[in-house]
C-alpha cells in the first residue's frame, strides 16, 4: 500500500504539493490527475524515495515504512516520466543489469522483453530506439520484479495501441494479484479503463478523490436529452420546469440535461402535451467535461 | 541483493559504459600517444643512439599526468555522475542506497581510467624497454601508482561536484574546470606569490601547507621523490623534505593528505546525494 500523510513540498518559493492525504490500498489502482505542474510527479517521486518530503510523511508496503528507506522500496516498481536510458546499451542489457539489481530469477529477462515486444530490438542499442520503444522498455523493466507497490508516471504518453493493450493487461493482472497501483495520466480513457478511484491535483492541492461508481452516478447526472419535436408548444418549458428545471429550446431542439432516470417522465409529458417526438439523441456525461469543472472550479 | 553484490554491479555497468564511451577512448588514445611521443622524443632528438631510459622518461611523463589526468577525470567524473533527471531517476529509485550507486560508479569510472592510462604506459613501456632495458622501471611504476591515485582523487572530487548539481549538468562541468584551474595553475602561483612577500621562515612553512594542501602538488612532489631523488626539487619540496626530516617522513605526509583528498570528498558527496532531492 502507499500512504501520504500530510505531505507537502516546496521547490524555494514554488509550492509543489500542499498537505496531501491520499492512501492506495492493496488490489487497488489509482489514477492521479491534474494539469500540468499540479503536483504529480512530485508525488510520485517521493513515495519512491526521491524527493525528501518538506513535511508529512509518505510510506509504503505493508507494514508501512518511510519511502526514504531504501530497503522500504524493495516491494516499488517505479516508471519516471520521462525515462531514459544510457545510449550505448542494448535494450537486454539494461533488463539484465536491473534484473541482477532486484535480485530477480533470469528467465524474467526474456519475459520482461517479450512483454514490451522488444524481441526485434532488444539486442540494438538504446540510441537507436524510438521514443515508444524507450518507454516500453521502461515498462520492461517495471514488470521485472513482482513489486506489490507500482508508480507509473505518464505510463501511456508515448504507447502505440498494442502497447497500451499489454500495458492494461499488466495493470489488471496485477491488480488482481492484490497489488497497489498509483499512476498519473493526462489520458482520461486510461481513468475510465483502469482506475478504481481518482484523485485531481490542482496547483499542489488535493481537490477531488472520486471512486469509479461515485464517478457514474456523477456522470449520469450530467446526461443530455436532445429531443426533435413536431410543434413547439409555449407552455411546454413551464409544464417540464418541476421535472427538469434546466430544459431549455436549442434552435429547434428541445434540451433536456439531467439523469437518465427522469427521461421516461419527460417524455410522458411532452407527449402529454399533445406535441409528437420526431427524433430523440441521449448522451452520458464526459468525464472529461467533469474533469474541466473540478480543476477549473479551483482554478 | 547485498550491499557488496549492488556495489560490484554498479560498478560494473559503469566500467561497461566508460568503455563505450567515446570520451573515454579519446582519453585513452591522447594519453598513449603522448606517453609514446615522450619515450620516443629523446631517441629521436639524439639521432637514434641516446635512448631515454625508464627513469628519464618517467621524470618526463610527470608534467603529462598532472596536465592530463585531473581534467579529464573531472570531467569525465561529473559527465557521468551527476544525476539526470530520466536517466537516473529509475536507477535511484532501487532498493539501494544512494551512496552504493554512487561509489559503484566512483569504482567503475576508476577502473576504466586507470585502465585507459596503464595502455598509455604500457605503450611506451614496451618501447623504452625495446631501446633500453629495464632500467629505472621502479620510477615508472611508482608514477603510474601516483597517475592512479591523482585519478581517484579527482574522481571524487568530481563526485562531489555531481553529488550537488542534479539536472545541473553544464554547472557541474563549470565548476570542475574551476577546480582544475585552480588545483593545476592558480593554486601554485597564489602560494608562490605570497611566499614570495613573506621573510623565510614562514615562506617556507607556507610552501609546506602548499605542497601538502594540493592534491597535484602532493602527486608531484611524490613522483619526483620516487623518480630522482631528491636533485629535481623546487623549493616548497625540498622544504616538506627538511620538515618530514627526509624522504620516508615526506612519503608518509604525501600518502597521508592524498589518502584525506581521496575519503573527505567521498563521504562528502555520499552526504550531499543522500540529501538531495533527484
Ligand atoms: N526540481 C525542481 N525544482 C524546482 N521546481 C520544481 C522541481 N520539480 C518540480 N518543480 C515544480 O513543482 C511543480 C509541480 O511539478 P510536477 O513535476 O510535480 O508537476 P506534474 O503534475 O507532474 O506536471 P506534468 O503534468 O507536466 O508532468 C511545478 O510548478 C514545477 O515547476
Ligand atoms: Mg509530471
Amino acid at each position: 500500500m502507499i500512504r501520504f500523510d500530510s505531505f507537502s513540498k516546496r521547490f524555494g518559493r514554488t509550492c509543489a504539493v500542499e498537505s496531501l492525504t491520499l492512501s492506495v490500498g492493496a488490489g487497488e489502482v489509482v489514477a492521479l490527475l491534474g494539469p500540468n505542474g499540479s503536483g504529480k510527479t512530485t508525488s510520485l517521486k517521493a513515495a519512491v524515495g526521491l524527493i525528501h518530503p518538506t513535511s508529512g510523511t509518505v510510506a509504503i508496503g505493508d507494514p508501512p515504512r518511510p519511502a526514504l528507506e531504501p530497503a522500504a522500496r524493495a516491494v516499488v516498481s517505479f516508471l519516471p516520466q520521462k525515462v531514459l536510458f544510457p545510449d550505448s546499451l542494448s535494450g537486454r542489457e539494461v533488463v539484465e543489469f536491473y534484473r541482477r539489481l532486484r535480485g530477480v530469477p533470469a528467465e524474467r529477462t526474456d519475459a520482461a522483453l517479450r512483454f514490451a515486444s522488444l524481441n526485434g530490438a532488444s539486442e540494438r542499442a538504446v540510441g537507436t530506439y524510438s521514443g515508444g520503444m524507450v518507454q516500453r522498455l521502461g515498462l520492461a523493466v517495471v514488470t521485472l520484479p513482482d513489486a506489490s507497490v507500482l508508480l507509473l508516471d505518464e505510463p501511456t504518453a508515448s504507447l502505440d495501441p498494442d502497447g497500451l493493450c499489454a500495458f492494461y493487461e499488466l495493470v489488471e493482472e496485477r491488480r488482481a494479484k492484490g497489488k497497489s497501483v498509483l499512476f498519473t495520466s493526462h489520458q482520461l480513457g486510461d481513468v475510465d479503463r483502469l482506475a478504481d478511484r481518482f484523485a485531481v491535483l490542482v496547483e499542489g492541492r488535493l481537490v477531488a478523490v472520486m471512486s469509479q461508481g461515485a464517478l457514474a452516478e456523477r456522470l449520469a447526472e450530467r446526461g443530455v436529452m436532445r429531443l426533435r419535436l413536431s410543434g413547439r408548444p409555449s407552455t411546454l418549458l413551464d409544464r417540464l420546469k418541476p421535472l427538469a428545471p434546466d430544459a431549455r429550446w436549442a434552435g429547434d431542439e428541445l434540451v433536456v440535461p439531467g439523469p437518465a432516470s427522469l427521461r421516461p417522465a419527460v417524455l410522458d409529458r411532452v407527449r402529454s402535451e399533445g406535441v409528437e417526438v420526431r427524433g430523440l439523441t441521449a448522451e452520458e456525461g464526459r468525464l472529461d467535461l467533469l474533469y474541466r469543472e473540478l480543476v477549473g472550479e479551483e482554478r | 541483493m547485498t550491499t557488496g553484490s549492488a556495489l560490484a554491479l554498479c560498478a560494473r555497468q559503469e566500467l561497461v559504459l566508460a568503455v563505450r564511451s567515446r570520451w573515454t577512448q579519446l582519453f585513452a588514445a591522447v594519453f598513449g600517444v603522448l606517453a609514446l611521443t615522450v619515450a620516443t622524443s629523446g631517441y629521436i632528438l639524439s639521432g637514434g643512439h641516446g635512448v631515454q631510459d625508464f627513469a628519464r622518461t618517467a621524470a618526463s611523463l610527470v608534467q603529462l599526468v598532472l596536465l592530463l589526468v585531473p581534467v579529464t577525470a573531472l570531467l569525465i567524473g561529473v559527465l557521468a555522475l551527476a544525476p539526470d533527471r530520466g536517466a537516473d531517476e529509475l536507477l535511484y529509485s532501487q532498493p539501494v542506497a544512494r551512496r552504493t550507486i554512487l561509489m559503484g560508479k566512483v569504482l567503475g569510472l576508476l577502473a576504466a581510467l586507470v585502465g585507459a592510462e596503464a595502455f598509455g604506459f604500457g605503450a611506451a613501456g614496451v618501447v623504452i624497454f625495446s631501446q633500453s632495458g629495464n632500467e629505472g622501471l621502479g620510477g615508472f611504476l611508482l608514477l603510474q601508482v601516483c597517475a592512479f591515485v591523482l585519478t581517484a582523487v579527482f574522481l571524487a572530487l568530481a563526485a562531489l561536484i555531481a553529488a550537488g548539481s542534479t539536472g545541473r549538468r553544464t554547472r557541474a562541468l563549470a565548476l570542475a574546470l574551476v577546480t582544475w584551474f585552480v588545483a593545476v595553475v592558480l593554486f601554485d602561483i597564489g602560494i608562490l606569490g605570497v611566499a614570495s612577500l613573506l621573510r623565510s621562515g614562514p615562506a617556507s612553512r607556507l610552501l609546506i601547507v602548499g605542497t601538502l594542501a594540493n592534491p597535484v602538488d602532493a602527486v608531484r612532489t611524490a613522483a619526483l621523490l620516487g623518480i630522482q631523488g631528491t636533485t629535481a626539487f623546487g623549493p616548497a619540496s625540498l622544504s616538506l623534505l627538511r620538515f618530514s626530516h627526509g624522504p620516508m617522513g615526506a612519503g608518509v605526509l604525501l600518502a597521508g593528505s592524498l589518502l584525506l583528498w581521496l575519503v573527505g570528498p567521498l563521504v562528502w558527496a555520499a552526504r550531499r546525494l543522500s540529501r538531495a532531492d533527484l
